[in-house]
């Protein structure tokens, strides 16, 4: 929890959007916090249309939004477009950030080839990696006092995720890896293991050694979920790398068939976004 | 109906916001988003489908062949967000959209844009999100020169 004082000069220094994401992300981490609805159950989908909603959307860090607070603060950038604002400071977070805490092994295909992607190249769904933070919906449903089901809107993604701590199968891994959860206040908190080597969100690879920490807790007005993952990869990564993602309440969204993923038919190597 | 094929600069507001319309899978091995194009025809198939809808077209050229076209959007996902449904676009319509071209120059694009003769448009969720971010922008500003 960041100290108090701190967390006000930054709120007077950097204004509205810092003060909601503090608050989608401070509050819930207490254990104090009260709720109508005891737990994370339900439809969540795109975030709220604001800036550091937007950031989110994907995935973003704190060192992409302080960069972006700062881009939003300066009168120079009233200009500019936000799109133009918000792809500096993803480049921002990328460059001092991300690549800083990839290995030697990692940097050697870094960045990968979006057209090698085998979800684009074969339509295979994403790892854990990726799954965790795609866009639109997550559906979130408890299965009796044991299981957690996480449904999401891209692929149709499933993940069942064990409440009584269910250990992994030894040495199996699959593309979702085997999760286990518990409580902390009002905060789930999700151990996966066991993940196929596959790509990470920003480009790189890693490896079967992946070990992520997903931190799920809403907003105290409940219309607002955040992800805090945190990712461990001896092979691929120097140190934790920490990232975020924002979802908005929608109990009116549903999730529709995802069936009808084609091949490419042409597609040129070489072009990053 | 004649061919409109223009292509043209991108302004970079528009070059920037490709990347977040296609989140399944890769758009930067296919599309180019720096560059536009217009087209105008007849639709034969829309599909309102996950991960990408798809639009048929049939568009007569400057010859008077008839070529068909292919127009990728986002998903399911993303349109139904700004109230598209699966009847949002009929076969037989006569549109012009514009969109990104592919790096090829094959007769298939990402959507943008599709304008009807009576004036009316579809837009994908981009635009709108972007208009309230902005507005967003605006009133802190505001906040900002009010407070300095």
């Amino acid at each position: 929890m960041k100290c108090p004082s701190r967390v006000l000069m930054r709120i007077m220094k950097y204004g509205t959007s810092l003060l909601v994401f503090i608050l989608l992300v401070g509050i819930p981490l207490s254990t104090e916090a009260q709720s109508s609805r005891p737990t994370l159950e339900g439809m969540w989908s795109d975030p709220p249309a604001t800036a550091v909603g937007d950031f989110c959307h994907g995935w973003c860090t704190d060192a992409g939004l302080d960069y972006l607070e700062r881009l939003l603060d300066d009168p120079a950038n009233d200009a500019r477009g936000f799109r133009e604002l918000q792809a500096e400071a993803a480049k921002h977070q990328q460059e001092t950030y991300i690549v800083p805490r990839l290995t030697a092994a990692a940097l050697e295909t870094y960045p990968l080839d979006p057209a090698d992607d085998p979800s684009f190249l074969r339509c295979e769904p994403y790892g854990l990696a990726r799954q965790m933070r795609v866009r639109h919906q997550l559906e979130i449903r408890q299965r009796g006092n044991d299981l957690i089901e996480f449904h999401y809107g891209e692929w149709d993604a499933r993940r069942t995720i064990y409440l009584n701590g269910r250990e992994r199968p030894s040495n199996q891994t699959t593309l979702l890896g085997h999760s286990v959860a518990h409580w902390d206040g009002e905060t789930l908190v999700v151990e996966t293991a066991g993940i196929q080597a596959n790509r990470l969100p920003f480009n790189a690879e890693h490896s079967d050694q992946l070990r992520v920490v997903e931190r799920y807790a809403r907003s105290k007005d409940d219309d607002t979920l955040v992800l805090t993952a945190t990712m461990e990869d001896p092979w691929g990564l120097r140190e934790p790398v920490v990232i975020k993602r924002i979802w908005r309440w929608a109990p009116e969204s549903r999730i529709d068939p995802y069936e009808d993923c084609e091949l490419p038919t042409e597609f040129t190597r070489g072009v990053t976004p | 109906m004649r061919l409109l094929r223009s292509w043209f600069l991108v302004l970079p507001v528009l070059m920037l916001s490709a990347v977040e319309a296609s989140s399944h899978h890769a758009f930067s091995p296919v599309y180019d988003e720096t560059q536009l194009i217009t087209v105008a025809g007849m639709v034969t198939q829309f599909r309102f489908v996950n991960p990408h809808a798809m639009m048929l077209m049939e568009i007569t050229d400057e010859s008077g062949q008839i070529v068909k076209w292919t127009v990728e959007f986002a998903g399911v996902l993303n349109l139904s967000e700004v109230g598209w449904t699966a009847d949002s676009i009929k076969a037989g319509e006569l549109v012009t959209v514009t969109g990104n071209p592919t790096h090829t120059g094959s007769q298939r694009m990402f959507f943008r844009r599709l304008a009807r003769p009576d004036g009316t448009e579809l837009l994908p969720a981009g635009p709108q999100r972007l208009k309230a971010i902005e507005e967003e922008r605006r009133q802190r500003a505001l906040r900002r020169n009010q407070e300095n």
